[in-house]
């Protein structure tokens, strides 16, 4: 078992959810593959998805929902299950 | 013919000083967000200072060369690499078909990256510019940000590659940017509507001390600041609408601060061409380059008021900078 970071590549506003209304993209303790969505990163009012590189449980957010954030800022502990 | 594999996350063709003249018609000029980069990113190459060529912004674009040209990169540091090998920024490099140029994420301050190609990009100019003008979806490439699959023509370079390879811009003209958090100072004019017969003089004096955060929300179009709740000289704005920040409608400069209500907007380079709110301040011509290195969410202004003629020394201070003579043998 080993812990990885996810990072955002952007500098913007994280959100863990696609609409104010709508549920988060993920929980922490839910299971993730590559390419699942785990939260948006707004900068000029354009947004992005910040997607997972590994397969695993997404142990714990490093930041919180919206707040500012910089490029190559860790996001997301994952610890795999190899 | 430039081949682009990855369009980052907003890669657009820019030419300077843009579409100019049209504003009277609805036309914002567009152009390269940092003018300064891009000019000696030209000139490094051999280009006239204005040729076509592209704004990267934060990062992500991936291409390949099919021709033998001169490149230089000016601008934020985005961790570029040709063939692998680290490439330096405000120097000129000789590529060769086959090459390929890989932008990583920005690495620290600044925001946008200039690619210049000896001999330019000759996609067909628009309106007598080749612009991109993202809102008119005009310029450029079919008046679009890039996308994986572009192929891109090119002009024939008036200078051999080779000799215009190996140059470099002197580190005293190189810009220090200001990191996440820090403040910019930009120089502006008192605008068209100040004090006394639209804003108080604490109004003013508020917005010249005050360090203004830059919005996430900022892009080429506006620069959004902080809320203020202003004094204002007028109870309304009259025949212009009920706010004392509304006016009938008129013309705005290109680098206006722009005030609707309570929130100040710096009006940039694809900004809108005319409304009905007042314009308090107007940045420098020769400090607009500031604008394309801040970082949105993270960079501060403070606005350093200058006279007419102190913004027109600074224009002619900026000719003689970026200059070719200026440049050096690496």
């Amino acid at each position: 078992m080993a812990e990885h970071t996810i990072t955002s590549p952007l500098p913007g506003i994280f959100y863990r959810r696609p609409s104010p209304e709508a549920d988060p993209f993920v929980q922490e303790g839910d299971k993730i593959t590559p390419g699942t969505v785990i939260g948006l990163v707004g900068v000029m009012k354009t947004f992005h998805h910040i997607t997972a590189n590994v397969t695993g449980t997404l142990v714990r957010f490093l930041v919180e929902n919206e707040e500012a954030i910089r490029p190559g800022q860790p996001i997301a502990v994952v610890r795999d299950e190899a | 013919m430039l081949e682009v594999r990855n369009g980052g996350f907003e890669t657009t063709i820019q030419d300077y000083p843009g579409r100019i003249g049209m504003l009277s018609l609805g036309f914002a000029p567009a152009g390269p967000m940092d003018d300064y980069a891009f000019r000696f990113a030209n000139i490094l190459v051999g280009n006239p200072p204005g040729t076509a060529g592209l704004e990267i912004t934060a990062g992500g674009l991936v291409v390949v060369f099919h021709d033998e040209r001169a490149i230089a990169l000016c601008g934020a540091d985005m961790g570029a690499r040709l063939n692998g090998q680290a490439v330096e920024l405000w120097r000129s490099y000789l590529v060769r078909p086959g090459d390929v140029l890989e932008f990583d994420y920005l690495q620290g301050p600044g925001f946008r990256t200039y690619l210049a190609i000896s001999g330019g990009i000759d996609v067909p100019p628009v309106l007598g510019s080749r612009a991109t003008y993202l809102p008119g979806a005009i310029g450029g490439l079919e008046g679009r940000k890039l996308q994986a699959g572009d192929r891109l023509p090119l002009g024939e370079p008036t200078l051999d590659p080779a000799a215009a390879a190996g140059r470099r811009v002197p580190a005293s003209f190189v810009p220090t940017y200001p990191g996440y958090n820090e403040v910019w100072e930009l120089e502006a004019t008192r605008g068209p509507q100040a004090d006394p017969d639209y804003m108080t003089a604490e109004d003013m004096a508020f917005f010249f001390s005050h360090h203004w955060k830059l919005d996430a929300a900022s892009n080429r179009t506006g620069y959004r600041l902080d809320i203020h709740k202003w004094q204002w000289a007028r109870e309304s704005g009259g025949a212009g609408g009920g706010h004392p920040s509304n006016i009938l409608d008129n013309g705005y400069p290109v680098g206006a601060v722009n005030v609707c209500g309570d929130q100040p907007i710096i009006l940039c380079i694809d900004g809108p061409t005319l409304g009905g709110f007042i314009c308090n301040a107007v940045v420098a011509k020769a400090a607009l380059w500031k604008l394309g290195q801040m970082v949105p969410g993270w960079s501060y202004i403070r606005f350093k008021e200058v006279t007419l003629e102190e913004a027109i020394g600074l224009v002619k201070q900026q000719e003689e900078i970026i200059h070719e003579s200026n440049l050096e043998r690496s």
